[in-house]
This record gives structure tokens, sequence and C-alpha cells, in this order.
């Protein structure tokens, strides 16, 4: 099981090839994927091309990039062109993409391998992975629990070495939040740091593309490669990363909210945050308590905005195009056949609860109310990183819970992204790390988060990375 | 904002602007919808008198371009046509518009 720092070191010194580990990785996904369930499709073929095409490069000494011949996992809602592209939905279980995303084009620039797509909730909209309409995946850790979503499929392939990294995409929390849940690291980039060109879309002021990898310093790699001012992606910007040294970093004010460590928070979850700041407060770091006092109304803002920016986005999936599995002389059939047979009871709940809230009469009191309280959720942010640059929070409320516990509860699931969710509202960055030697009673994983200033990506992942070191020595 | 403003008639009407039958589940939907919309009543303690509402996630305004032909699309309409289910030299094919 590699890192891709580990995977550079032994593929430069010949001491492998990425054919073998190519190989040597499907071998693990035909043993281990039945029962784990990470994957929707594998690309056996075009991967082994794309990992001979890098020993080649490496054979003729040419210039390599830091993602030649890594192999990764894709979640299934980024298209790669001529393959499978599902969202983990019905209604596209036929879809072929017609186009590269822009990150896969960067990907493939750089001698990358992909070895298949990942599961996912249907179009990214869950927390655990179960809406798929495909296939549930299990927790690494605990295989009667939830792996966490929507990426749940790319968090368990990287943390069982059914990858060496992978991608996903974080609108509410679905990369931080199976991060947490699988033991690997998971970040969200700035909004509009990653091009959003062939993501299909859910939300589209909250979503980003993020990677999913072992360490921070795979995380990095991995984001440098992808990021950037795209043409295809009007919102999107250019993000410098500058590396923090340790002096630097030694210098990062802490914020610690109050809100976050509150009653719901599981005590294990609160034990593994607290052992994780005790290591920063070693390195020397300041803390300081400060208040994000609108952070409870999170909630309510993410499940006003978010539906209906997805009620929006789904209503193309009518049918007509990208997918259309039943037929019907009269179009207003067609559309109704194709809409109830292809979309899960997720997708059609949140397209039902967005219409409701940009209807005329419901508009004002709903949906410009959230955006009003989404503005004062973005100043909290502001304020409080007047006085601090770096904010620390648990990840997720609680540790991975059981398969079906809270399916059937949709507010009760919707809580698990509580403290993921403020983030994407304010389009800031952050990333979730596993706290090091640390499992729960019931030898679960926990993780905390660190969110950072807008475009303040070099300063999460340089205290991540400070902390990954520290943790090792203890 | 209203009490209770989901109950079976509205649903069935969203359902229908949106095109979707839902049958059996039409019960364990509304339910639902009233759950959420209920939990939704919290955001009126907030005063956001003179609050400006966020529009978007981009801080960027006026993102443009040069209104010039890209050769660059042109890569774009073939392998959407393809994609499309259903077409004929090149049109794409839907059921008539008009009955």
């Amino acid at each position: 099981m590699f890192t891709i720092k580990e995977f550079q070191e032994g593929f430069r010194n010949k001491e492998f090839s990425a054919l073998e580990v190519t190989q040597g990785i499907f071998k693990r996904i035909e043993e281990k994927d039945k029962d784990l369930g990470a994957y929707l499709s594998i690309l056996k073929d075009s991967a082994y091309s794309q990992a001979a095409a890098a020993d080649l490069s490496l054979a003729k000494n040419e210039k390599l990039h830091p993602l030649t011949g890594v192999p990764l996992a894709i979640k299934d809602n980024i298209l790669i062109k001529d393959t499978n592209t599902t969202a983990a939905s019905k209604i596209l279980r036929n879809y072929k993409a017609a186009y590269d995303a822009t990150v896969i084009n960067k990907l493939k620039l750089a001698g990358a391998v992909f070895l298949g797509k990942t599961n996912l909730d249907e179009f990214a909209m869950g927390s655990s992975t179960e809406n798929s309409g495909f296939k549930i995946t299990k927790n690494p850790y605990d295989p009667e629990r939830v792996p966490g979503g929507s990426s749940g499929g790319s968090a368990a392939a990287v943390a069982v070495g059914e990858a060496v990294a992978a991608l996903g995409s974080d609108t509410g929390g679905s990369i931080r939040q199976p991060a947490a849940f699988c033991g690997v690291v998971g970040m969200k980039p700035t909004y509009g740091a990653v091009s959003r060109h062939g993501l299909i879309a859910l939300a589209s002021s909250l979503d980003q593309i993020g990677p999913l990898t072992k360490t921070v310093e795979d995380a990095r790699i991995l984001f440098e490669a992808i990021k950037g001012k795209d043409y295809y992606d009007s919102t999107s910007i250019d993000i410098s990363l500058k590396d923090l040294d340790l002096e630097n970093v030694k210098k990062l004010k802490v914020g610690i909210p109050k809100e976050y460590f509150i009653e719901g928070l599981d005590k294990e979850v609160e034990k593994g945050v607290q052992e994780a700041r005790k290591v920063i407060e070693s390195l020397g770091l300041e803390f300081e308590e400060i208040s994000l006092p609108h952070t409870k109304y999170a909630l309510s803002v993410y499940y006003i905005i978010m539906p209906a920016e997805v009620s929006t986005n789904l209503a193309r999936y009518d049918g007509i195009r990208y997918g259309r599995n039943e037929i019907s002389d009269s179009l207003s059939e067609l559309y109704f056949k194709n809409k109830t047979e292809g979309f899960g009871e997720e997708t059609k709940r949140r397209i039902l609860l967005g219409t409701f809230v940009l209807s005329s009469g419901y508009y004002d009191a709903y949906y410009i109310k959230a955006q009003q309280v989404r503005r004062l959720i973005k100043n909290d942010f502001e304020n409080a990183f007047e006085k601090v640059d770096v904010i620390l929070t648990p990840t997720t409320p609680t540790p991975p819970f059981k398969i079906g516990e809270k399916i059937n509860d949709p507010l009760a699931m919707y809580l698990s992204d509580a403290f993921s969710m403020p983030t994407n509202l304010a389009g800031l960055p952050a990333i979730s790390i596993p706290v090091r030697e640390f499992k729960t009673k019931d030898n679960l994983p926990v993780g905390f988060q660190l969110i950072g200033k807008h475009s303040r990506e070099s300063d999460i992942f340089s205290l991540g990375s400070c902390y990954e070191e520290a943790s090792k020595s203890r | 904002m209203t009490k209770e403003p989901i109950d079976k008639k509205l649903v069935e009407h969203l359902a229908d602007l949106v095109k979707i039958k839902l049958g059996e589940n039409k019960k364990k939907i509304t339910e639902d919808l009233k759950k959420v919309v209920g939990y939704f009543e919290e955001l009126k303690e907030i005063n956001t008198e003179n609050v400006e509402p966020v529009s978007g996630g981009t801080l960027l305004k006026n993102t443009v371009r040069k209104d010039e032909y890209n050769k660059d699309r042109k890569l774009l309409a073939e392998p959407a046509v393809k994609a499309f289910p259903d077409d004929k030299n090149g049109y794409l094919k839907t059921p008539p518009v008009f009955e």
C-alpha cells in the first residue's frame, strides 16, 4: 500500500514499474471489492496503456510529472471521455461521457493512471453512499457501517489500497466526512480553485472536486496537479501554493469555535480531536477560543439552497438527452417514465424540496432568507479570521454509523454534515485529517478538520503536514 | 414563513411540475418534506434586515471572454451528438413536440 510519495520514489528508482503496481492493485480489487463495493466500473485496458506509457517515459528519460504512473480512483460523477459515467444514478446507467473533465485532462497530461470509477450517493446527494442507485459500499473498518458519503467509494478505495489516491467531490462535506469515516485525508479546495468543468453538477455555488489520500503531503501533490483557472469554468481562480516551514507554521493562530464542541458531539470523537489538538499545541502554536454564532443555522441554510440548485441542475435529466431508458410516443409520458424510474428516493425528495423553496409565494421566505443567513455565516468566518489563521473542529459529530441506521430519517442523515456544511456555504478551503494513533472504543477512525482563510490552502496543508510529522514521533 | 405549508395537495402539485410520479412513496415523502421544512422555522429567529443575500459561490464579477469563434468548441459537437440517445444524420431525435 503506497502513498503517492512512496510510489514516486520506488518508480523513479526502478524498484518497480507502474505496470506492476497497477496489476497488483487490480488483483487487490478483484480480491476485496466484491465485499467492499468501492468501485462501480474498472478501466483495466486503458489503465494498463497509461501505466505502460508512464514506464516508457521513465525509460526514455523524459521529464516526469509528480503524478506520472500514479494509479488513481475517480468518483463516478467526474467525466472520463468515452467511459460509462453514471453519478450512481439509474437514469445515467448507459451514459458514455462525451468529453474529459478538466481535472481528468490535466491528470492525463501528467501521465496518471485511472483505475476505475468509484461508488457514490446518487448525484452526490447523501452522507453514507447508501443512496447509490447500484450498490452499497462498506466501511473498511467495519462492514456493518457506512463509509460516509457521498464520496464513500473513493474514501474506502484509498483506505484499503484499492487505489494510491482518489478524486472526490464536496458540496456539503462529501469528501471530508467519508475521509473521516474511512481514516484517510480528504480536502475541499477554496470555491473555484479546481475547475468544475466535467463534474456532474449538484449545487453549482457549493461543488468542488478534491483529493482523497493517505497523507496530507499526498493531498497537496494531487491538489497542485488539478488546480487552476480554467477557460471552461468561469467561476475558477488561480491559487498559489507556498509551503510554510515549521517556523512559519508556529506563527499560525488556531481558533477553536465553541459552537462545534457542544452536547451533540460524540464523546469518542471529542476525545480524538483533543488528542490532535495536543499534538498541534506541542508544536508551539497559539490557540484561541472563537465564536461562529450562526453555525447551527447552516443545516437549514444548506438544505434550502442546495436542493434549490439541485432542482435546476437535474432538470436536464429528462429522458431526452444523456439517457433514454424508457421510450414513449408522448413527450410528457417520456419525461414522467424516465424520471420516475431513473431517480432514487433521496434525489426525488431534494428535487421536490428545491422546487418548493423556489416557487412563487415561498421564494422570499425560504430561498432569499437562506441566502441572507448564508451571508451571516460567511461574515462569522471573516470576523473569526481577523483574529486567527486556521480553525480546528471535529470533521463529523459522530463516528461512522451503521448501514440502515439513518436512511429512513433524512434529518438525522443531514446532521452528519453539520460541521462540514458551513465551509461550503462560505467557499473556504478545509481538510479532514485522521487523528493518528487513535481509534474509538469500537476501533473506528476519527477525523479532525482544519479550515483555512479563502485561498490559503498553503496554511492548512503546511499545518496538516507538521501535525502528521509530529504525531509519528509520539 | 407560513406554518405547515407542506400538505398532500402541494406535494402532488410539485411532483406534477417536476414530472415524477410518486406512487406509494407519496405519504412518506410528504412526511419527510413536512419534517425538513418544519426544521427551517428556526431561521425566523434571525434578524436579516438589510442583509445582502449571497448570490452564487464565487467572489468574481463579470467573468467574460471575447465574442469570438473558438475552434476547440467544435470538438464537443460530434461527441455530444454521439452521446445523445437517438440521432439520425446528425439530427437529434425526440418524440413529437406537437401531437
